[in-house]
């Protein structure tokens, strides 16, 4: 099976699917039992779309985002990510596909502590093995769109939460994704920060058409979803987009 | 190589320990090699100075010329062969002690033939031809014996002086001094000297021209570097040496491969990040492998350097070093490449990592 090149213009339009989760089953053994995490879950998540995810801790978000971003192979159903059906994939192929189209937030940034601002996102030019020229600048321009021009030069440790978080994002977007996936950004931020980086991960939903799920348990983050997902004990139901939602997005 | 070069210019401190430890096994492998190299010239470097291919010794002599004794039709077997020179050679140590002030010495005490292949300076040839006396390795005159000083040879009655210095050498430890085999023959077999001598060394002919008449003599050839396993304590130093030198090339592949493995337990969440970013198995192999191969390749240039100084510092004392470029070369290579068959003890480890970890779900 061949495995499609990064993303393309086409896998950006408006209405497709870029992430499409059909009938996946995840269980674990629990002693002599078996506890079913994802039970025939389905979801779809198209271009520009921001999907908020909640629910009660260890009813398996993390577990669905792991299953979407290709980082887990699901027991059994199909996880199709731009337009690529992955269930057949070898390992190699589904790191490619994971390279190539999805990228990760983290709920603590998750930097690495021997690279400075702009190098964590260089990096991620230099994974994809591109030139350094071109990473180089097109990293400084995406440190500017998160506000950090001035703090590029500066270590995971001389950063505030916010700005790690903000490096973080703009590291994701380096690799020019198709589909973003953000386990509970917000969660160690203050409320101010916190409402910035959310600002900022509508804004790059909207400008960059990105796929977006976010994991996330603050309420006032729903004001700029479009659909609000709810997970309990394996099964996921729809809630509807938050009476703000269309507002927020005009 | 994007994340180990900025790994290890940030992280110099974590790093420090290992270097230091690296650096020192260099230190002490550079020493030790040196020492073995020392060890060797002192050992063998008058034998390796004549200028002969061959030698046979009596059957069953193992290279030792004390248990050697052949006679002149030993010799004669290989006189006729076309292309080959021979002549006798005795070999055996001796105490030379002082009638005239000067210092006692061990010697190394060869008998050559003074118009054989065996002496080639010309002067030497000429005192060798005259009254009985030695001709002593150059480093005796640095320890203050003089032209004409005389020396009583133990077990024997003779006096002998001193007739000129030759150039420096040792053989098992001892330096080395020539006489005529004459006048060895008389302080080793005193009035019944029989033609005897301790081998025959060969010049020229090939295995092939000079096996037949080895088996009509009763000799085993032996070739100049197999001889050298004659000198007293030879091989046991140099296999000493050997071992030592292999055992702390294991030390250094085992301490370097529990340094990265205990780095990438650390690591664990940092890989599984990179991973989960799209970086392959291999590329984060390489990183860390070149990460490894960087600091263990400074930390031994840094430990083989500061080891010639230290030889450079020693050498000039009494302890048997010597540098030597090809040996310290490679120390270095085999302290590089252990270090990253060490390093590779942690691959597994990396493949294992599973990126999930990156979202902080357990593996």
């Amino acid at each position: 099976m061949t495995v499609p090149a990064r993303r393309s213009e086409a896998t950006r339009g408006a209405g497709s699917p870029v992430l499409a989760i059909d009938r996946v089953r995840v269980a674990y053994p629990d002693g002599p039992d078996t506890r079913v995490i994802l039970d025939d879950v389905d979801l779809s998540v198209t271009a520009g779309e921001l999907v908020v995810l909640t629910g009660p801790s260890g009813a398996g978000k993390s577990t669905l985002l792991t299953v979407a971003g290709l980082l887990r192979r699901p027991d059994s159903g199909e996880v199709t990510v731009a337009g690529t059906p992955t269930a057949g994939l070898s390992q190699r192929q589904r790191t490619k596909v994971r390279r190539d189209h999805v990228a990760f937030v983290y709920q603590s940034a998750n930097l690495l502590p021997s690279l400075t601002a702009i190098e964590q996102l260089e990096l991620v030019g230099h994974i994809h093995g591109e030139k350094a020229s071109g990473t180089t600048a097109r990293a400084r321009s995406l440190l500017e769109r998160v506000d950090l021009a001035g703090r590029a030069d500066q270590l995971p440790v001389e950063l505030s939460g916010g700005e790690r978080q903000r490096v973080g994002i703009a590291r994701a977007l380096m690799a020019s994704p198709s589909l973003l996936i953000a386990d509970e950004p917000t969660a160690s931020l203050d409320p101010e920060r916190a409402g910035a980086v959310v600002e900022l991960i509508s804004e790059v939903t909207r400008s960059e058409g990105l796929a977006t799920i976010v994991v996330a348990h603050d309420a006032w983050a729903e004001m700029h979803v479009d659909r609000r997902l709810h997970l309990d004990r394996g099964r996921l139901s729809e809630v509807g987009p938050p009476a703000g939602a269309a507002a927020q997005r005009a | 190589m994007f994340l180990a070069l900025r790994d290890l210019r940030r992280g110099v401190r974590r790093f420090l320990l290992l270097g230091v430890v690296i650096a020192l096994v260099a230190v002490l492998s550079t020493v030790l090699s040196a020492l073995a190299t020392g060890l060797v010239t002192d050992g063998i470097s008058g034998l390796r100075a004549l200028p002969f291919d061959r030698l046979a010794l009596q059957e069953g002599a193992e290279a030792t010329f004390s248990r050697s004794t052949l006679r002149g039709d030993a010799l004669d077997r290989f006189e006729g062969v076309d292309g080959v020179e021979a002549t006798p050679l005795g070999a055996s140590f001796v105490n030379a002690a002082s009638t005239s002030g000067g210092p006692n010495l061990d010697l190394a005490l060869f008998g050559v033939a003074p118009d054989s292949f065996l002496v080639t300076r010309d002067d030497a040839r000429g005192a060798l031809s005259g009254e009985p006396g030695l001709v002593l390795a150059s480093e005796l005159e640095d320890q203050g014996v003089s032209v004409g000083d005389r020396y009583a040879i133990s077990g024997s009655d003779l006096v002998l002086p001193v007739l000129g210095f030759t150039f420096a050498g040792t053989y098992g430890h001892a330096p080395i001094a020539f006489t005529s085999l004459d006048t060895w023959q008389q302080i080793n077999f005193g009035g019944d000297p029989d033609e005897r001598f301790s081998a025959v060394a060969l010049s020229g002919g090939s295995d092939d021209d000079l096996a037949g008449p080895a088996s009509e003599a009763g000799v085993e050839l032996y070739t100049k570097s197999e001889a050298y396993a004659g000198s007293p304590g030879f091989t046991a130093e140099t296999t000493t040496m050997t071992l030592i030198q292999g055992f702390l090339l294991v030390i250094s592949a085992v301490v370097i491969g529990a340094f990265l493995t205990v780095l990438t337990v650390q690591r664990t969440r940092q890989i599984g990040l990179l991973k989960a970013m799209g970086a392959s198995t291999s590329y984060i192999a390489r990183d860390a492998l070149g990460q490894m191969a960087i600091l263990v390749s400074v930390a031994t240039l840094c430990g083989v350097a500061l080891g010639a100084v230290l030889v450079t510092i020693v050498g000039s004392g009494d302890v048997p070093v010597e540098l030597n470029p090809t040996g310290t070369l490679g120390v270095a290579v085999s302290m590089i490449v252990v270090g990253l068959i060490g390093s590779a003890a942690a691959l597994p480890r990396i493949v294992k990592v599973d990126p999930v970890i990156a979202l902080g779900v357990e593996q």
